[in-house]
């Protein structure tokens, strides 16, 4: 199987080609799948005091308002989240990891997502009610197009692990996080030689 | 060797690290450099060191000595794992995951091990013309590696709570239980693996061969990244590298090692583009094809009653009954799962549905499905960047979807009461009636699942015919002499089963062969 790349001009998928301007089909795809946190436990203490790098405040406010629509916690029992510690986690641990390349096609793919309800609903995603919104993301989920289902994959994928990432929404599950050496466990070192 | 005057350190590793250097030049010789500290590198160092060889190990990654592992996934990802965690195949929705430490992705694995199936070493011999790895000859290589490594079956007590459940499930369904063999000592059953492990039970090589070769003299450099393979008269004769201060991400200084013997072990996507770079080795064209990934997906199920498979032996049970390609092609694995991976392998729906379905992880365990897959994807530079080009294959997919349809009845027979399944769009199954109409009409489309590849392979095709091949039955490149492959690229084929046995045993058979032409 492969991607059709001959697809009309017209097509969604080229028309975010479009969007994204200069940067290749590769890098905006491959942005969904940079998701991965890698967040240190200091950067999880320092996005307590969140100065963005990674993203401008249009950028944030996107990201923002995927997490409202992803993550209502309110009335449940998971804990709170606060936009300064997700997006200073986002920022910090994921966002500020990426390759040059994938970030660009990530903020190139952030402003295709935001334009993506003007044609329905004649409002930006940021403008959105909460259901239109979670209606949207799930609609792009199951879309046709290629990178729409990338594009609400990803940012979804992105704002749950800036979530999760911070042990303090952990307790709510009830797990416990790391146990050696809560446990005593001791280290076997190194193994002895081969004897044979 | 005099084996009475060798001492190992008990407990971590002499590294020579960028903040050790002081010069912007390093120019060292050695009678070997071996690029890449994991399976195959640590292998090779230990080899050519117990040999009597000079060795230098230049390691792209950071050493990160075990007492520094978080057991969090999240911090591990940022700090032992290729990119951060964020590798992926081009269309993003195949995370391509690799550790990128002092040990590779050795420290990261989750210790699985199988023997090569003889279904693949004669199908090898056949197209392949690898008639020198028979059965026979490979048996005393895994026998080794097995006592070298404490590859042993888990014990009663090395299981999960979603391991016991799921085994309830296959009992009903007659499935027989495969017993994980793991390279671990005397387990803590934290359920880690992936994170590292912190107290060293995982006998990975950063407690196994890399201190065995440091104690025959083998001298290790980590966040050093070679750039370019260097040759004369079709002879390797060294490498040139950066050492990147790994805080900064800035080049602290430039390396040359001369060598009259590479070694190339920096696993099978780095491997292909160092040989790419330097415009070596690849007169059939081969170099960077034929890549396959083993990808796989979780299926997550929901019981009415709390699990809480938080913690346990990470793999302890497999289903193999159906994984040679004509049986069916996948293999299933239990594993533990900690919140920030089962925040994003299922998807109930945005919003509430979601913050149900975390609210209940104590009450869901998931099993895996993994394929062995065609070798239809390559690796190679576009645009300056590393490019790996793969899409399932149709085939494939079809193969996926008989592993997810019997991982499916296994879930439901342990008992539970919804799957969810791991795509982009909503999708969840709430009766067993329902498991093959829903998994039936899956299509084969890019960006639509959430899969995860542990097992890149096959980029350095090995085999007898250089037109079709670029390494030899002996492990060297066919087009430059004393230059080496020991890593996972070597792989003909797929093997459908984790590959890491399969390349402990192919790194020492070649380190045999090197040895003896040295001899």
């Amino acid at each position: 199987m492969h991607l059709d790349t001959s697809s009309p001009l017209t097509s969604p998928l080229n028309q975010a080609l479009k969007i994204v301007g200069r940067l290749s089909r590769r890098d905006f795809m491959a942005f969904a799948g940079a998701a991965v946190a890698s967040v240190g436990a200091a950067s999880v203490a320092q996005a307590q005091a969140p100065a963005l790098k990674s993203i401008n405040a249009a950028e944030a406010d996107i990201f923002r308002r995927v997490a409202e629509v992803v993550l209502p916690v309110g009335g449940s029992p998971l804990a709170p989240w606060t936009p300064e510690v997700l997006l200073g986690t986002l920022d910090a641990a994921l966002l500020g990891t990426m390759p040059p390349h994938v970030l660009a096609g990530l903020k190139g793919g952030l402003q295709y997502f935001n334009e993506g309800p003007v044609a329905q609903h004649g409002k930006r995603f940021t403008a959105l009610d909460d259901a239109t919104a979670t209606a949207f993301l799930d609609a792009w989920g199951d879309a046709k197009e290629v990178p729409q289902r990338a594009l609400a994959s990803g940012l979804k994928k992105l704002v749950q692990l800036s979530y999760w990432a911070n042990p303090a929404s952990w307790a709510p599950l009830e797990y416990e996080g790391p146990i050696s050496k809560r446990s005593g466990l001791t280290s076997l070192g190194n193994a002895p030689l081969p004897t044979r | 060797m005099k084996h009475h005057a060798i001492k190992v350190e008990k407990q971590g590793l002499k590294v020579t690290q960028a903040a050790d250097i002081k010069d912007s030049q390093l120019h060292l010789k050695a009678d070997a450099v071996v690029v890449g500290s994991g399976a195959g590198g640590a292998i090779a160092a230990y080899e050519l060191a117990k040999a009597g060889k000079t060795v230098v190990v230049l390691e792209a990654g950071p050493y990160i000595t075990s007492d520094k592992f978080p057991e969090m996934l999240a911090v591990a990802m940022g700090t032992l794992y290729q990119d951060h965690g964020g590798q992926t195949n081009s269309a993003g929705d195949i995370s391509v995951l690799q550790g990128a430490c002092v040990g590779g992705s050795t420290v990261v694995n989750a210790a699985l091990c199988f023997r090569t199936p003889d279904y693949y070493l004669k199908l090898w011999a056949k197209e392949f013309g690898l008639t020198n790895l028979t059965p026979a000859v490979m048996k005393p290589i895994f026998e080794k590696v097995e006592r070298n490594l404490h590859i042993k079956t888990v014990g009663p007590q090395e299981t999960s709570p979603g391991a016991l459940l799921i085994g309830q499930g296959m009992d009903k369904l007659g499935y027989p239980q495969g017993k994980a063999r793991r390279n671990i000592k005397d387990c803590a059953m934290t359920g880690f693996c992936f994170s590292g492990c912190t107290t060293d039970r995982k006998q990975s090589m950063l407690v196994t061969y890399l201190p065995w070769a440091v104690a025959h003299g083998a001298v290790i450099h980590s966040d050093t990244r070679v750039t370019e393979l260097l040759s004369k008269d079709g002879k390797a004769v060294g490498v040139k590298g950066e050492i990147i201060d790994p805080a900064t991400g800035r080049k602290k200084a430039d390396i040359q090692v001369d060598a009259p013997l590479v070694v190339l072990a920096a696993g099978p996507i780095q491997t292909p583009l160092l040989l790419l770079k330097s415009g070596l080795a690849n007169s059939s064209g081969q170099v960077g094809k034929n890549f396959a990934c083993h990808p796989s997906m979780s299926v997550t199920a929901e019981f009415l009653h709390e699990v809480r498979d938080f913690h346990g032996a990470t793999h302890s049970l497999y289903m193999d009954q159906n994984t040679l390609p004509d049986k069916g092609g996948y293999i299933l694995l239990n594993a533990i799962q900690e919140p920030v991976e089962a925040s994003f392998q299922a998807e109930p729906g945005t919003g509430k549905p979601y913050v149900a379905y975390m609210s209940g992880y104590k009450n869901t365990i998931r099993l895996i499905s993994l394929i062995h897959d065609q070798n239809v994807g390559q690796v190679s530079w576009k645009d300056g960047q590393k490019d790996i080009s793969y899409f399932v294959d149709d085939q494939d997919f079809e193969s996926m979807k008989k592993g997810l349809i019997a991982t499916a009845k296994i879930l439901f027979a342990s008992g539970a009461q919804r799957l969810y399944l791991p795509t982009t769009h909503v999708a969840s199954i709430d009766r067993v009636e329902d498991v093959e109409k829903v998994i039936g009409g899956l299509k084969n489309e890019p960006a639509r699942y959430k899969y995860t590849s542990f097992h890149p392979q096959g980029t350095c095709r090995m085999g007898r015919d250089p037109k079709k091949t670029v390494v030899n039955p002996h492990g060297e490149t066919h087009d430059v002499k004393n230059l080496y492959v020991v890593d996972a690229s070597l792989l003909p084929t797929s093997i459908g089963y984790n590959p890491s046995e399969t390349v402990y045993a192919l790194a020492h058979y070649v380190c045999e062969q090197m040895i003896k032409a040295r001899a």
